[in-house]
């Protein structure tokens, strides 16, 4: 599972909404060409950003492993004919040529995750969405964060509970039902007890926001991730 | 010696009451993501992630709802493992399954639109059951609308080729829709 870890690489110190800009310009780049150079140009990229990430292309692999094996079942897919020749070539080509296209945007995608801590993604969103939707988006994020873990446990709870009474004999729909009308009903409680706490804490909408920069190094990834996502405009020249 | 003062603006007791609902859905969701029921014989186990779309839908209504959904995204897409089988990034959002995950914010959209017919939530005990109904259905059928287009543009498939992969998983929702009708004439969340 990939997740965000300390390190001091180039791309652990670059400000998230660089980081942020590049994936997004990648994306836009690899759906706009998907053709075979730019393909191969955009997975050595991808490359190069997992290795300035010190990240193996290989634990990433492994981590997306359900995603890269559904991506690998679809040429697979769209080349069986129900008559013959029974498998056709052409649309199973098109088809890997497609789900290329998403190997190099899952490859920067762990590098962003591995180098960049939530709070930071936080502070971006923040400041990228203007007043207070970004307000609330940011404080969301983090609240959502904090609470994931706990109220996961709560679910867990009701979960083993349900099972210690024998809940296993009961029928699949009737287990459901109790499991999500318990955890919602534990959430609910939680929501409550927050809400009473932010009121109390005197919640505002003008907080100080937490500090980011652009950095000197920012300005070169910047320029890429703005040429990445312009790139699908040459074709109007 | 001169103090300088700024002006607080507090968000109001509503606001906050709806916004707490929305980011305690948004974990729940997460939360429900892990968590499945195992099904006898070679059936794939029943994963209760859908009930954070209904009840984000029911309880919130479209705007509250679908910033409950927006944030469980955001938190996926920055890095925590929330979505199905511990995924989280762009990436996975940009594969074959992401518009499913787009379609859960949709889908709590169109059912808080259904169920409330306004911005603000109103009480879930002033609501029909049928409507409840039918906003729940129409949640599960927006989900496959952004989804199964999203998954034949990303891997090359016909339309109907990427629409009758899912279709089993189709039938699948519908019935997690029947279970959240079940709670919802079970009265659970009429006193919300």
């Amino acid at each position: 599972m990939l997740s965000y870890r300390p390190g001091d690489t180039v791309v652990h110190r670059l400000d998230p909404r660089s980081k942020l800009l590049v994936q997004f310009g990648l994306a836009v780049a690899v759906v706009a060409h998907s053709t075979a150079p730019w393909l191969v140009g955009a997975t050595l990229f991808s490359l190069l950003v997992l290795a300035a990430a010190r990240l193996s292309p290989l634990a990433v692999c492994r981590s997306y492993r359900i995603v890269l094996a559904v991506l690998a079942f679809a040429p697979l897919i769209a080349g069986v004919a129900l008559g013959p020749p029974w498998f056709r070539v052409e649309p199973a080509l098109r088809s890997a040529r497609l789900v290329a296209r998403v190997v190099p945007v899952l490859f920067v995608s762990a590098a962003y995750l591995t180098t960049t801590p939530v709070r930071e993604t936080r502070a971006a969103v923040q400041r990228l969405v203007p007043g207070k939707p970004g307000q609330l988006l940011g404080v969301g994020m983090a609240l959502v964060v904090r609470l994931f873990p706990v109220v996961l446990g709560d679910v867990r709870e009701v979960r083993d509970a349900m099972l210690a009474r024998g809940g296993q004999r009961r029928p699949a729909w009737v287990r459901a039902r109790l499991l999500a009308v318990r955890s919602l009903d534990r959430t609910l409680a939680r929501s409550d007890r927050l809400s009473a706490a932010l009121r109390a804490r005197c919640f505002a909408w003008n907080p100080t926001l937490p500090p980011l920069s652009f950095e000197r190094r920012d300005y070169p990834v910047l320029a890429v991730g703005i040429a990445l996502a312009l790139s699908p405009a040459t074709a109007l020249l | 010696m001169s103090q300088q003062h700024e002006s607080v603006e507090l968000v109001g007791d509503e606001t906050v009451r709806h916004f707490t609902t929305a980011v305690l859905i948004a974990a729940l969701t997460a939360a429900l993501s892990y968590v499945s029921i195992p099904l006898p014989g070679a059936l794939p186990p029943f994963s209760l992630q859908h009930f954070g779309m209904f009840f984000a839908g029911l309880l919130l209504g479209p705007l509250w709802g679908g910033l409950a959904l927006s944030l469980y995204l955001l938190v996926g897409l920055a890095g925590v493992p929330v979505f199905s089988n511990g995924g989280a990034g762009l990436g996975y959002f940009l594969g074959p399954t992401g518009g499913f995950l787009l379609g859960f914010l949709v889908g709590a959209v169109v059912a808080g639109a259904i169920v409330h017919r306004r911005v603000e939530p109103r009480s879930l005990s002033s609501v029909s059951t049928a409507i409840q109904v039918a906003g729940l259905l129409a949640a599960v059928v927006a989900v496959y609308v952004v989804g199964v287009p999203w998954m034949a543009a990303v891997t090359g498939l016909s339309l109907g080729r990427a629409g009758a992969t899912m279709a089993p998983y189709f039938a699948v929702d519908v019935v997690k829709a029947g279970v959240a009708v079940a709670i919802v004439r079970g009265g659970s969340l009429a006193g919300r």
